[in-house]
C-alpha cells in the first residue's frame, strides 16, 4: 500500500508548456522588380511554380547535390534557354497530350540546373541527369550547351528530360516485369561505359547506358525513341542487326567493325576489318549485294563481307520488343500514346526558335 | 526479517529515485534572439556590408594549397548581381584573343546554411573556372602531356562561410574545402581593369627569374633561402641546410599591398603571413615588423655568377662619362671601331669575373663585333660596398684595342681601374635588384649604372 501511495505521489505531473509562435518568419514570395533576375524569376513563377507547384532551381543549391562531386552553377543565360526549352519540349507537350493535370500530379517538384557534369574520377563516367524519388530532376552540363548543335542538345538535354521523367513515371507505377527478362544476362552495371554503342545495339540496347541495368534500359528506350528521328531510329535498328568485331588500333583504342575482307581475296589469309565508308556496294541483276574496295597497293578489287552476328541476340527484335512493352505500359497506365508524344516532341524539336522562346522571359 | 526490511527500504529508495522526475522545463537562454532571427540578421548584416560604399572588393582567392593565390575585383550590387574581374594565365584560355584579363557579371547571394554563406550561385567563367571539374591544361605548358584529366579540376570553392568583418576586411572560409579567403573593401570608383593591370605589374616586379634566390631574413639574424618566387609557389629552406631534405613549398599571393602566404607559417619560431612592400622594394612582415624578404647584400647579388650586368652608358657620371667619351673617340679612329656596350660577367671557363667591352671593328674589310675581355676580382667591403680590381690580364682582342702599337686606347684600362675604388651600391628594389647603381665613396659624381 505504502509503495502504491509513494508511487502515485511521485508520478510525473508536469504540465506541458504551451507552444509559442513559430520562430520561422513568413517567407515573402513577392518578386522584386529591381532584381537582376526578375524576368526569369517571374517566368518561372508563372510557368512552373504557380502552374505545377514546381521549383525551377537555376541558382546553385549545393545542399541539393552530392557533395562528393565537384559541381559548378549553371550560367544565367543557359538557364533561360533551358527554362523555355523544358516548357516547350516537355511540359507543354504533356499538357497537350495528357492534359494539364497530368504533370500537376506526376511531374517533378524540383528541376535543378547544374553547370558541369557530375564526373566520377574513378570510373570516368559523367552523370548528365538524375531523377530522385519521383520528386526532383537534376539536369547537368548546362554550361556546355550549344543551342546550334541539335545532336548535342538531343543527347544531353532533351533526351535527359524524357529519360528522367520516364524514371519518375516508373517509380510511381511499375512497368511489366517482362521487360526485365528480355536482355537478362547482357547487362553490365560495372563496365557499361567501356562498351561500344554498336556492340550494345547488337545486344538489343538503344544505348550503352541502357545496357547498364534494366531500369536505365527502360528509361533509355522511351527517351531515345522520343527524341530520335525516324532516320536515326531506323539506323539504330540496322546497326543492331549486324555482327561486330572489336579491333584495337595502334593507340590502344578499340573499334568495332561489321565488315571484313581477305587480303588478295585469299581466304587463307588472315582477315582484315574495314569501315563501311571505305568500300562501294554493287547490286547484281539477281538482286544479290556485293561490296568491294579497291586496294591501291596491289591494284586489286577486294570483296568485302559482313561480320557474322554471333552474339546470340536478335538486336532489332529485342529493342522493338522492349519498345512495345513501354508503349503499352504508357498507354495502359498513363493513357499516353508514345507515338503521338514522339511526333509532337519531334515537331517541336525540329522547328523551335530559341530567340523566340526566350522572348517569353526577356520581353516581359 | 531484517533482511526483508532492508530489501523493502532499498526498493523504496529505488522507486522514489525512478519516479522523482524533474519538472524543470526552463531552458537557459544564451542568446537574446532565436536562431532563425539571428541568422536572418547575420544575412542582412553581411549583405549590407558587401553592397555598402559602392560594393567593390578585392578578393585574395586560393583554389587549393598547391597553386598561387589569385586576385579578383568584385562589385556587389543590391539587385543580386556581381561583376567579377580577374587577370591570370587561366583566363587567357577562355578568351578568344588570349587576353589574360576577363570581367563578367553573374549572381551572388548571402544564404543561411549553418551560418551566413556568401555564394556565387550562377556561373561566372572567370571565377568558377577554379571550381569546374573540367580537365586542366596549364596554358604555360609546352604541350598537353601534363593535362590533368582526373575530373576534379582545381577544387576551388565558390561558396564561403562568412567568419568575420573587421577593418574593411571580410574573413571567409571555403565551404567545401575550407581554404581561407580574404576580401578587402576597395574604393567604389576604382576601375577594375586598371586595378588588375597594376596588380599584375606589381606581381611581375616582385620576383625575377634571373635572380636565382632571395632570402627571408628573420629577427634572430638567420635566413631562409627563397627560390622560385616568380611562380608564387616559394621553395624555402634554412640557409646552409640541405635543400633537398629541408625544402618546404609555400604558395603566396601578390597584391598591390604586398605578399601574403596562404596560411601563417613558422620559420625558426617566427610566425609570419603578411608582408607589405616598402619604398625600397623589400617586403616587411606586417605581423612582427621585423622579418623581411630581400635579395640579400647587394655586392653579393652583383657577384652572382649567373648574372650578366650591362652598363647603362646614358647614366654614367663623372670620370666614367669622361673616360667613355675618350674611348669612343679613340676607337673611331682605329679600324672604324665603334664602342657598343660594356658588361660585367663571370667567365666559368676562366674561373674569373670579367669586364667585357663589345666593340665593332673593321677586320679584313668587314665590320665584325668583337669582345675585349679583362679579368677582374671582386672585393667586398661590407654588404653594400664593392671594389672591382683589374688583375692585369686581358685577352687578344683586348690587346688589339689597348696596346700602343695597335689601338692604343689606354682609356679602356683607365675606366676599368676606376672601378677599383670603393663604390656604394644601391638599387630600385631590394627584392628584385635587376638594376644596380655604383657611386664612388668620396666622389659622388663618379657613378655607373648597371642593368640585367
Amino acid at each position: 500500500m505504502l509503495l502504491v501511495a509513494i508511487g502515485a505521489m511521485s508520478l510525473p505531473s508536469c504540465s506541458e508548456d504551451k507552444l509559442g509562435d513559430t520562430i520561422f518568419p513568413d517567407v515573402d514570395e513577392t518578386l522584386d522588380p529591381n532584381s537582376y533576375t526578375y524576368k526569369l524569376d517571374k517566368f518561372l513563377k508563372e510557368n512552373y511554380l504557380d502552374k505545377y507547384n514546381l521549383t525551377f532551381l537555376y541558382k546553385m543549391a549545393d545542399v541539393s547535390t552530392n557533395m562528393n562531386y565537384n559541381l559548378v552553377p549553371a550560367t544565367y543565360d543557359n538557364s533561360i534557354n533551358l527554362a523555355v526549352l523544358c516548357k516547350h519540349l516537355w511540359f507543354d507537350v504533356y499538357d497537350k497530350l495528357a492534359g494539364e493535370d497530368f504533370l500537376k500530379t506526376y511531374g517533378p517538384r524540383i528541376i535543378h540546373l547544374i553547370g558541369s557534369p557530375a564526373l566520377n574520377p574513378q570510373s570516368g563516367n559523367e552523370i548528365v541527369g538524375l531523377a530522385e524519388g519521383g520528386i526532383k530532376i537534376s539536369l547537368f552540363k548546362v554550361n556546355d550547351m550549344d543551342i546550334n548543335d541539335p545532336e548535342m542538345m538531343n543527347e544531353y538535354y532533351f533526351k535527359t528530360m524524357h529519360h528522367e521523367f520516364a524514371h519518375i513515371l516508373h517509380q510511381t507505377k511499375t512497368y511489366p516485369n517482362q521487360f526485365n527478362t528480355i536482355s537478362v544476362g547482357h547487362y553490365d552495371i560495372n563496365n557499361w561505359q567501356d562498351r561500344d554503342d554498336n556492340q550494345t545495339a547488337s545486344l538489343g540496347f538503344v544505348s550503352t547506358y541502357a545496357s547498364s541495368e534494366f531500369r536505365e534500359d527502360f528509361a533509355e528506350t522511351i527517351a531515345n525513341y522520343i527524341v530520335k528521328t525516324d532516320a536515326e531510329w531506323n539506323r539504330l535498328l540496322e546497326l543492331a542487326g549486324r555482327g561486330w568485331e572489336p579491333q584495337d588500333d595502334a593507340n590502344g583504342y578499340t573499334w568495332y567493325y561489321c565488315y571484313f575482307y581477305y587480303p588478295n581475296n585469299d581466304p587463307n589469309e588472315e582477315v582484315k576489318y574495314i569501315s563501311e565508308w571505305s568500300f562501294f556496294t554493287d547490286v547484281n541483276e539477281d538482286g544479290s549485294v556485293h561490296r568491294y574496295f579497291y586496294d591501291g597497293n596491289t591494284g586489286e578489287v577486294i570483296e568485302v563481307y559482313e561480320v557474322p552476328d554471333n552474339d546470340g541476340v536478335d538486336g532489332p527484335d529485342a529493342i522493338l520488343e522492349k519498345l512495345n512493352i513501354a508503349r503499352q505500359w504508357l498507354k495502359n497506365e498513363w493513357n499516353i500514346d508514345l507515338d503521338e508524344l514522339r511526333q509532337e516532341v519531334q515537331d517541336r524539336q525540329s522547328s523551335y526558335n530559341i530567340e523566340e522562346l526566350r522572348k517569353q522571359v526577356t520581353d516581359q | 526479517m531484517r533482511k526483508y526490511f532492508n530489501i523493502f527500504l532499498l526498493t523504496l529508495v529505488a522507486l522514489a529515485s525512478v519516479t522523482m522526475v524533474s519538472c524543470k522545463n526552463e531552458t537557459e537562454e544564451i542568446f537574446d534572439q532565436d536562431a532563425i532571427t539571428r541568422l536572418a540578421n547575420a544575412k542582412q548584416y553581411f549583405t549590407d556590408i558587401l553592397t555598402d560604399q559602392g560594393g567593390k572588393w578585392k578578393m585574395e582567392y586560393y583554389a587549393n594549397g598547391d597553386e598561387p593565390g589569385y586576385v579578383y575585383v568584385m562589385t556587389f550590387r543590391n539587385n543580386g548581381s556581381v561583376t567579377i574581374s580577374g587577370e591570370n594565365k587561366w583566363i587567357s584560355q577562355l578568351n578568344p584573343d588570349g587576353s589574360t584579363y576577363g570581367s563578367e557579371t553573374s549572381l551572388w547571394d548571402v544564404i543561411t546554411d549553418n551560418g551566413p554563406v556568401l555564394t556565387f550561385n550562377s556561373y561566372n567563367k572567370y571565377f568558377h573556372l577554379f571550381a569546374d571539374p573540367d580537365d586542366i591544361t596549364d596554358p604555360e605548358a609546352l604541350d598537353d602531356s601534363d593535362t590533368d584529366e582526373t575530373g576534379i579540376g582545381h577544387e576551388g570553392d565558390y561558396e564561403f562561410d562568412l567568419m568575420k568583418y573587421s577593418g574593411d576586411t571580410l574573413y571567409m572560409s571555403g565551404k567545401k574545402y575550407g581554404i581561407n579567403v580574404i576580401m578587402t573593401r576597395l574604393d567604389g570608383s576604382i576601375d577594375d581593369r586598371e586595378y588588375m593591370d597594376q596588380t599584375v605589374a606589381q606581381a611581375d616586379s616582385f620576383f625575377k627569374k634571373v635572380i636565382p634566390q632571395v632570402y627571408l631574413n628573420l629577427p634572430n639574424g638567420k635566413r631562409w633561402v627563397v627560390k622560385d618566387g616568380y611562380t608564387s609557389i616559394l621553395t624555402m629552406y634554412p640557409e646552409g641546410s640541405d635543400s633537398i631534405t629541408t625544402a618546404e613549398k609555400h604558395n603566396v599571393i601578390i597584391t598591390l599591398d604586398g605578399l601574403s602566404f596562404m596560411n601563417p607559417n613558422t620559420f625558426d619560431g617566427y610566425t609570419v603571413q603578411f608582408f607589405d612592400r616598402q619604398a625600397d622594394g623589400s617586403l616587411l612582415c606586417r605581423n612582427d615588423h621585423q622579418t623581411t624578404i630581400t635579395a640579400g647584400p647587394l655586392n653579393k647579388v652583383f657577384a652572382i655568377q649567373s648574372l650578366t650586368w650591362k652598363a647603362d652608358t646614358s647614366q654614367m657620371g663623372g670620370a666614367f662619362k669622361a673616360k667613355l667619351h675618350e674611348i669612343i673617340n679613340k676607337l673611331s679612329g682605329y679600324n672604324s671601331s665603334k664602342f657598343l656596350s660594356l658588361q660585367m660577367a663571370y667567365d666559368s671557363k676562366a674561373n674569373s669575373y670579367s669586364i667585357i667591352f663589345n666593340i665593332r671593328s673593321k677586320v679584313k674589310g668587314k665590320q665584325v663585333p668583337l669582345t675585349a675581355t679583362f679579368k677582374v676580382n671582386y672585393e667586398m667591403i661590407n654588404d653594400n660596398q664593392l671594389k672591382i680590381k683589374y688583375t692585369g690580364e686581358m685577352d687578344d682582342n683586348a690587346h688589339f684595342y689597348v696596346d700602343a702599337d695597335q689601338g692604343n686606347c689606354p682609356a679602356i684600362i683607365e675606366l676599368i681601374e676606376l672601378l677599383g675604388n670603393t663604390y656604394t651600391l644601391s638599387t630600385s628594389s631590394l627584392l628584385a635588384p635587376t638594376d644596380m647603381r655604383f657611386v664612388e665613396d668620396g666622389n659622388a659624381s663618379n657613378t655607373i649604372y648597371w642593368r640585367l
